[in-house]
């Protein structure tokens, strides 16, 4: 019968901890980088020219049907042998993340885009604003409050998606787990504790975003 | 273009497993989603809390965690299961939730006039079940089902972290025999692009046939 | 081997192994304790009758188990494997491989999904607890890899290096302090497999991957272009073959076998896989005064 010993887990508490918290900064630059990316390449997309629209839908359906380990691993081995050697692994990572993420927010924010209500943009146009300044004034603030749930839910699943970071031996969270765990094999304690971990943050955060929802969000 | 000849048995044989690994968790996940949507439709009270409580568990925790918590796990509690069965069984169990949701929400979406119509008529339960609602509800799932099915493919190249040598382990290997990095990921992204690809058009086309109701 | 069918018969043959396997290895210290195991209980009648030897091993590690271009297993614990099979059957081909990862190794015993486990496996007091180790047939040690174009001569070097050199390895019960037992101030980043390990040599994430001192010569012997191998190698660990605890009749017989490679009838067999995985010509043991027992002329 298994015996369960606590103490291993315990006592490399503050371990899980910093690479909770990692996993949590991992995912806030992979949301802002990716959609930074997204953003322009929504706007490419629904009103740029037409080798931009095929570029984009290139890139967003290319990387949405490949596993995100496939882009980690060609950012940390791949892009060094190829003569890229520019980041490390910490950095591959988020640049892995980002781009991926990427190609899901392309699609989130031109759906937001076009739900801008024409009214809107009217009401802008009339009240004198050229092209950039309805986009700056009108769009991106609307369509951000509209696609403000989505976002929310990228970030949780960014959050859940950091633990492959321990793949390329990034000490966040699952790698802590590793660590913990071949060094004691406590692999019930090990697992239980870090599942519970992940599962506290993700409704934390879940909890948060409902709250902002009520705030910013605009529901249609 | 030899190396690609010359490894190709290796990167093929990957991905079959990682085809195998795909449809094996995805029926395990269906059949675990059906009875959960059920549940969630229609359980008892107990029978629902348990539901919500097992796809909100899945919903916050990531898959990779599952896969090690089944594959390091199980052995300790004297419960002998391969890599690949570990995976497999931790993906299904995951899959499950996600079909769970599609279902209840295809389902939850036909309107109340639909079964108040099926009762008035006087069908049964199961007979509402088979011919008004699933039928109905077939067309909403369908796509959602379809898009776990791409997410499955996806996730398959997980179990590579215990050492099963599905496509992306193979790859691996291969990389480091070859040197090709640029290759041969290009060559993974294209066979896991042409799987995904088409797993979406053979959904988008039984969408088409059933889009009507 | 014929079939062991009267219960007599298989006594009084598996009396003769035991006798034979005590007089053996009474030096070697592997004290047998009684006939514990039911009369045709042990697992060597159930291989013999069943015509092939299912063995637990790895395919991702050269040079010891690897799949070749084809898919097919081979490597130093496969010839062993093999060895095996020809104690048991006349006949090297009877066994059927089963593919584990590292840490499936004792539970695949536990629950008799396999014979034996020849799978470079390392013997600790903690694994002894839950599984039955046969005699060492290696000693391994830990080297660097390193790549050819490297300033670093190998780990001792290293170390003067402190805090800027990272070393890959394997994810494994000692990862972190075999490490530090000789490169002391090294970040150690920890792969999920030896493939990985040496990608991130390769793409120059780690100054030296820090693997089995047989895979560092033997990635050398093969890519004399790209490698070079560290000039220090250190943590001695005994290889040995695990089998399910409890079964003295089976280990008796894995150990005799394997005894019998290193130094008696089949030591060609042994000798010749040691020169193609290791790039090592043994020279066989001498004739007279058993070498078991200490050098003496």
């Amino acid at each position: 019968m298994y015996s369960f010993n606590w103490r291993p887990v315990f006592d490399n508490f503050d371990l899980l901890l910093k690479g909770l918290l990692l996993g949590i900064g991992i995912a806030v630059l992979a949301l802002a980088i990716g959609s930074l990316l997204g953003l322009i390449a929504a706007f490419g997309r629904s009103s740029g020219p037409r080798p931009v629209r095929l570029l984009v839908a290139g890139y967003v359906e290319g990387v949405r049907n490949i596993p995100l380990l496939l882009l980690i691993y060609f950012a940390y081995f791949g892009l060094p042998l190829i003569g890229f050697r520019v980041l490390d692994n910490l950095w591959s990572f988020v640049f892995a993340l980002a781009i991926y993420s990427g190609a899901y927010l392309t699609e989130v924010f031109r759906a937001g885009i076009e739900a801008v209500s024409k009214g809107h943009i009217e009401a802008g146009k009339a009240i004198g604003l050229n092209r950039w300044q309805r986009v700056r004034f009108v769009t991106i603030p609307l369509m951000f409050r509209i696609v403000f749930p989505s976002l929310g839910n990228t970030f949780v699943s960014l959050f859940k998606d950091t633990s492959l970071a321990s793949a390329i031996a990034v000490p966040e969270l699952t790698y802590g787990a590793i660590r913990i765990n071949v060094n004691t094999w406590r692999v019930i304690e090990v697992y239980l504790v870090v599942g519970i971990l992940y599962l506290a943050t993700c409704y934390a955060i879940a909890s948060g975003l409902r709250l902002l929802e009520r705030r910013f969000a605009m529901v249609r | 273009m030899d190396v690609v000849i010359a490894n190709g048995p290796l990167i093929l044989r990957g991905l079959l497993v990682t085809v195998e690994v795909s449809v094996a968790v995805l029926l395990l996940g269906t059949l675990i989603g059906i009875m959960g949507g059920l549940a969630l439709l229609y359980g008892t009270w107990p029978l629902r809390m348990i539901a919500r409580l097992y796809v909100d568990a899945m919903r916050g925790i990531p898959q990779l965690v599952l896969i090690f918590a089944v594959f390091y796990g199980f052995p300790a509690l004297g419960l002998q299961v391969s890599a690949i069965l570990a995976g497999i069984l931790a993906l299904g169990v995951f899959c499950g939730a996600h079909v769970s949701e599609v279902i209840r929400g295809g389902v939850g979406s036909i309107t109340h006039g639909q079964t108040d119509a099926a009762k008035a008529i006087g069908l049964t339960f199961a007979q509402r079940l088979r011919h008004v609602i699933f039928p109905q509800a077939l067309g909403r799932i369908l796509p959602a089902w379809v898009n776990t099915a791409v997410e499955v493919v996806k996730a398959s190249s997980l179990v590579s972290l215990v050492s099963v040598v599905d496509l992306m382990m193979a790859i691996q290997q291969v990389v480091g025999r070859t040197r090709e990095a640029l290759l041969f990921y290009a060559v993974a992204a294209l066979l896991y692009f042409t799987v995904n690809f088409t797993i979406s058009s053979i959904g988008a086309r039984l969408e088409k046939r059933y889009a009507n109701t | 081997m014929s079939e062991q069918t009267s219960r007599r018969g298989f006594l009084r043959s598996s009396a003769l192994k035991l006798g034979a396997g005590v007089a053996v290895l009474g030096a070697a210290g592997c004290g047998i304790s009684g006939p514990g195991a039911a009369p045709g209980a042990s697992k060597l009648n159930e291989v013999l009758k069943r015509g092939t030897v299912i063995v637990g091993t790895g395919s991702t590690n050269p040079p010891w188990h690897f799949e070749d271009e084809q898919g097919n297993l081979q490597g130093f614990d496969i010839e062993l494997a093999r060895l095996l099979a020809k104690g048991l059957f006349d006949d090297p081909a009877k066994v059927q491989f089963v593919r584990q990862a590292s840490d499936a190794r004792i539970p695949n015993l536990q629950t008799n999904q396999v014979d034996v486990v020849l799978q470079f496996m390392t013997v600790t007091a903690q694994r002894a607890q839950l599984a039955d180790f046969s005699i060492p047939y290696y000693r391994e040690g830990v080297g660097t890899l390193l790549r050819l174009s490297s300033p670093h001569a190998g780990a001792l070097d290293l170390a003067k290096w402190g805090r800027k050199v990272k070393v890959s390895i394997l994810q494994n019960v000692y990862a972190e302090s075999i490490v530090h037992a000789a490169i002391p101030e090294a970040e150690v980043l920890q792969f999920d497999s030896v493939a990985n390990a040496i990608l991130a040599l390769d793409s120059g994430r780690v100054d030296a991957a820090a693997i089995d001192d047989s895979t560092v010569r033997w990635l050398v012997r093969q890519n004399p272009d790209k490698y070079k191998t560290g000039n220090y190698g250190w943590s001695p660990q005994t290889y040995a073959a695990a089998v399910r605890p409890g079964d003295p009749i089976w280990l008796n017989f894995v150990n005799t076998v394997l005894h019998e490679g290193m130094t008696g009838v089949d030591f060609d067999f042994y000798a010749a896989a040691f020169q193609k995985f290791f790039g090592v010509k043994l020279a066989p043991p001498p004739v007279g005064f058993p070498v078991e027992f200490g050098a003496r002329h």
